[in-house]
């Protein structure tokens, strides 16, 4: 049965989940036909079953889950595993999020990569999977609870800080500052912003201007970037807590004819570009590429007896003029890490 | 109209005595940017809530409409054919909106409601969670140019402004829009033809919501899936804080320009003193209720003193 469900068809199942409004008898009639004859074919012939891993991830809009999904279904295809991706079609919604963990249980993947929307409200979802048997791997955002083979993750504090600290030497230590937050009561916006906080403790003389949320959208960054322009004659640089922001940032400086160094986070494809350009100092990540490999990577790893640690914090990249190469590579073609380059004993 | 007025006055005299970069030409033309985006998002939306309907898809419309002139733009390297994508998205989604609303009597908040989720899921299948990026700079003057000194954007919201202001005080249709809004039945019964008109304000409300949308992506020189979802409510808030009621039959362009006014400069002022982002939904709660209470008040005082 999962063998008629690649990734394609799953992205396609979400979307059609918001068109039923328009043709909900239709499409609910395809679906069915198409799930019940692949489930006929799947019963004929379980001995060539393949290992299937659902993999959790917080929406569609994001370009940075749209590369850990590509990430994911090549290391899938690698593998020789089948990936079916459950995304919520309201962004990072709880109860969506909650009952595709129901779906998901019942068809019984081998193994669930999982981010969760958030990080408390998805422990019952996590506890589900652990009362099916289902291992799981939680991936970038570490769920409170739960039981989990492995967190994977990148520590949004430590890039926040190596990116500001990038900038600020660039600055040559002096000058004036501005930061962008992100979506307050986020964790990782309040990790980036502390890490951003940090950098400015080791340069006394840079000053903090403002600090200020664009809530991660580029269109408030961009309109809170012409004010806080208004408000302040001299801004030599801006940090952004993602890299849509420091784009809308960007966006503003343009057109208002001034000039900053400017940083985000994430190294969304989107970012390297500016940076090739010039027009982005530098965007810090931990590659979004090796992580959704690495998080397939781990869960086939589980699956066939291979030790996985407990916790794999993923090295950081700050992508900027002198070594952007590395990311200026278009997904599909690239090629997954080995696990031991990541991961190091 | 002129009590609304009242909060607009007070929220600037309070931020010019606060904030000595907010009362300079350059930050009130900021101002009147930001809001001209606003108001033209909520333009069509305006009219269609004086004819007692709705227009929840205005904000997914306008995320459809600039991602499909985003990608017109890149396949033709015209940008012509990137505001012709933009509009005719909006206005065949408005008339789709129109056509249930009035032949299948879909209740108007479900009709918009069921059609902003089929935007999405369409957008989101377009776009695949991809950016699109990159545009020449006379497109992008559009959304962040100027002429003579004043915004581009700010010029096109005059325009519907102006355009809107003689169809709803000097045209037949216009005043056919109130008397519907008023009482439908009673129009109806009064020789008006009901469904045709409503037709045309659904058409008009996503014929705005794709121009805006074309406007925003020369401002923000990009378009992704998302980015309509975050400006429905405060197309809705604009349209209401301006006095329009959600009832119908009241209401105007003018008061949602001062909607978005209002919105802008909560937003403006916050930034120019540096108000800590977590308090900043609080403030912006309690400025936009005061405007409110100062707009009731005022009324009320007046009507018992007429």
């Amino acid at each position: 049965m999962l063998n008629c469900m690649p990734d394609e068809r799953a992205l396609y199942m979400t979307s059609a989940g918001s068109l039923k409004f328009a043709f909900n008898g239709l499409v609910l009639l395809i679906a069915a036909l198409v799930l019940a004859a692949c489930g006929e074919s799947g019963n004929k012939s379980p001995e060539t079953t393949r290992e299937s891993v659902a993999l959790f991830t917080k929406n569609q809009t994001n370009p940075y889950f749209q590369t850990i999904r590509v990430a994911a279904q090549a290391a899938a295809t690698e593998l020789n595993v089948d990936l079916v991706n459950y995304i919520p079609t309201s962004n990072d919604s709880i109860p969506e999020q909650m009952s595709q963990i129901e779906d998901a249980i019942t068809k019984h993947p081998s193994a669930v990569v999982f981010v969760p929307v958030d990080s408390k409200a998805m422990i019952p979802g996590v506890e589900k999977f652990n009362a099916a048997g289902i291992p799981v791997i939680n991936l970038i955002d570490r769920s409170d609870g739960g039981e989990f083979v492995s967190f994977m993750g990148c520590d949004d504090y430590a890039v926040a800080l190596n990116t500001a600290r990038y900038l600020f030497e660039k600055m040559n230590g002096k000058g004036n500052v501005i930061i962008i937050e992100g979506q307050g009561g986020s964790s990782n916006n309040q990790k980036r912003v502390s890490g951003f906080k940090k950098a400015l403790e080791d340069f006394p003389s840079v000053k903090l201007l403002a600090s200020q949320t664009g809530n991660f959208q580029r269109a408030m960054a961009l309109q809170v970037t012409e004010n806080l322009l208004q408000a302040h004659p001299q801004i030599d640089g801006i940090l952004a807590a993602n890299d849509a922001m420091a784009l809308g940032a960007i966006e503003a400086l343009d057109a208002a004819n001034r000039k900053a160094l400017v940083i985000g986070v994430n190294g969304t494809k989107e970012a390297i570009d500016a940076v090739k350009a010039g027009k982005l100092l530098a965007t810090g990540d931990c590659d979004g590429f090796v992580q959704g490999c690495m998080g397939t990577m781990a869960a086939v790893r589980h699956l066939k007896n291979l030790p996985v640690p407990k916790e794999v914090i993923f090295p950081i990249t700050v992508f900027n003029s002198t070594n952007y190469q590395g990311a200026d590579v278009p997904y599909e073609q690239r090629m997954c890490p080995k696990w031991e380059s990541i991961v190091k004993n | 109209m002129k009590y609304r007025l009242i909060g607009v006055a007070l929220i600037v005299l309070a931020l010019g005595l606060s904030s000595h970069a907010f009362a300079t030409p350059s930050n009130l033309l900021n101002v009147l940017r930001q809001a001209s985006l606003i108001f033209l998002s909520a333009s069509g939306l305006t009219l269609v809530i004086v004819g007692a309907g709705l227009d929840l898809s205005v904000g997914a419309n306008l995320g459809l409409s600039a991602c499909f002139a985003a990608a017109a733009i890149k396949a033709t390297g015209t940008l012509s054919s990137g505001f012709a994508a933009g509009v005719a998205c909006g206005i065949a989604v408005g008339l789709l909106n129109g056509l249930m609303v009035t032949k299948l009597r879909v209740p108007p908040f479900i009709a918009t409601y069921g059609m902003l989720w089929m935007l999405y899921g369409v957008n989101y299948w377009y776009m695949k969670g991809d950016t699109i990026y990159g545009f020449p700079p006379d497109f992008r003057a559009l959304g962040s140019g100027d002429l003579l000194g004043v915004p581009i954007p700010v010029y096109l919201m005059t325009i519907g402004l102006l355009a809107g202001g003689i169809f709803t005080r000097y045209t037949t249709y216009g005043h056919e829009v109130y008397a519907i809004g008023a009482n439908a039945e009673a129009a109806r019964l009064s020789g008006i033809p009901v469904g045709s008109r409503l037709i045309l304000l659904y058409t008009l409300s996503g014929a705005m919501a794709g121009l805006a949308g074309v406007i925003y992506l020369a401002r923000l020189n990009s378009a992704e899936a998302g980015i309509g979802s975050p400006l429905l409510l405060p197309a809705i808030a604009a349209v209401l804080i301006g006095g329009t009621s959600l009832f119908g039959g009241s209401g105007g362009l003018a008061g949602t320009l001062i909607g978005a006014i209002i919105l802008t400069l909560v937003l403006n002022g916050m930034n120019l003193l540096g108000i800590n982002s977590n308090w900043q939904p609080l403030v912006t709660g309690v400025i936009i209720l005061i405007a409110a209470l100062i707009d009731s008040v005022t009324r009320r005082h007046a009507e018992l003193h007429a």
